[in-house]
C-alpha cells in the first residue's frame, strides 16, 4: 500500500516536471516577452512543483 | 544546451511517470533522482539563464509594437542620429543594440535593467501603452554608459571636440556635461521625425 502511494506521488511529480519542462522548451523557441513571462509564471512553477512533490514523496510517511 | 537539458529531463521524467514501479529497485531510485531532481533543477537554471540572455536581444526589445519606431530609427541614413550611427557601424552588437546602450554599467545595473524590463512587460500587457514619441527615459542618459566603451578609445581621446575647454573632459567624465543633451550628440532616436528621413537599406 505504501509503495503505491509513493509511486502515485512520483508519477504526478514526473507529469508535473514533464509539463513544466515542456512549457520551458516551447518558450525557448520564441523570442518574445510573452515567452519570458510564460517561462516565469507557468514553466518554472510547474517544474519546481514536480521537484518538490518528488522530494516530498521521499520523506513523507504514507 | 538550452534545449538539451529539458529534452533529456522530459524523456526520463516520462519514463518515471509511466513506469513508476521501477523506483522500487536501486537503479530506478537513482534514475528517478536524476530525472525528477538533478536534471530539472539544471534545466530550469539553464533555461532561466537563456531567457535572461534572450531578454537582452534587439529582437526581444522590438517585439513590442510600441518599440517598432525605435527599431526603425536604427536604420536612419544620417550619421547625426546617434543610435543609427552606432548600430550601422557596428559600434554596438546589432543583436543586443538596445541593451548595450540602455543598461546601467554599475554593479547592479543588470538587475536594475531586468526590473525595468519587467515593468515594461507589465505596461505592455496590463498598463496604458504610451505613444512612441511620448516614451521617456527614467532618468537622463548618464555619460557613464557612453564612456563604458568610448573612454580610452583613440577617436574619443584625440577628438578636439572633447577638448574645447580645459575642464571639458572632466565635465564629461563627471556627467556635468551630458553627451546627449549639450548640443553635441543630441539627435537620438527622434521617432517623431521618422516620416521625413531616408533609411539605410543595408542589413
Amino acid at each position: 500500500m505504501s509503495d503505491q502511494v509513493i509511486e502515485k506521488r512520483i508519477r504526478w511529480a514526473g507529469l508535473l516536471v514533464c509539463l513544466g519542462l515542456g512549457v520551458q522548451l516551447m518558450t525557448l523557441m520564441w523570442v518574445h516577452p510573452l515567452a519570458f513571462m510564460t517561462f516565469l509564471t507557468i514553466g518554472c512553477p510547474l517544474t519546481v512543483a514536480g521537484v518538490l512533490l518528488y522530494l516530498y514523496s521521499l520523506v513523507a510517511r504514507p | 544546451m538550452n534545449i538539451l537539458f529539458p529534452a533529456v529531463a522530459i524523456l526520463l521524467a516520462i519514463i518515471i511517470a509511466f513506469r513508476s514501479g521501477i523506483t522500487r529497485v536501486a537503479g530506478g531510485k537513482i534514475l528517478a533522482f536524476l530525472a525528477l531532481f538533478v536534471l530539472p533543477v539544471i534545466a530550469v537554471a539553464v533555461g532561466f539563464s537563456g531567457q535572461m540572455e534572450r531578454a537582452t536581444s534587439t529582437q526581444f526589445c522590438l517585439s513590442c509594437h510600441v518599440m517598432e519606431d525605435y527599431g526603425k530609427s536604427l536604420y536612419v541614413d544620417d550619421k547625426g542620429y546617434l543610435p543609427a550611427a552606432h548600430f550601422q557601424n557596428n559600434r554596438i552588437p546589432r543583436d543586443h543594440a538596445c541593451y548595450t546602450c540602455h543598461t546601467d554599467y554599475t554593479m547592479f545595473g543588470g538587475v536594475k535593467s531586468k526590473w525595468r524590463g519587467l515593468h515594461h512587460v507589465y505596461v505592455q500587457y496590463l498598463g496604458k501603452i504610451p505613444k512612441p514619441a511620448d516614451i521617456k527615459l527614467y532618468e537622463p542618459f548618464n555619460n557613464r554608459e557612453c564612456l563604458h566603451c568610448h573612454e580610452g578609445s583613440r577617436s574619443f581621446e584625440e577628438s578636439s571636440h572633447h577638448q574645447k575647454t580645459p575642464d571639458m573632459r572632466q565635465n564629461i567624465e563627471s556627467s556635468a556635461l551630458s553627451c546627449t543633451s549639450s548640443n553635441c550628440h543630441d539627435t537620438v532616436h527622434d521617432v517623431g521625425t521618422l516620416t521625413d528621413v531616408k533609411f539605410w537599406k543595408g542589413h
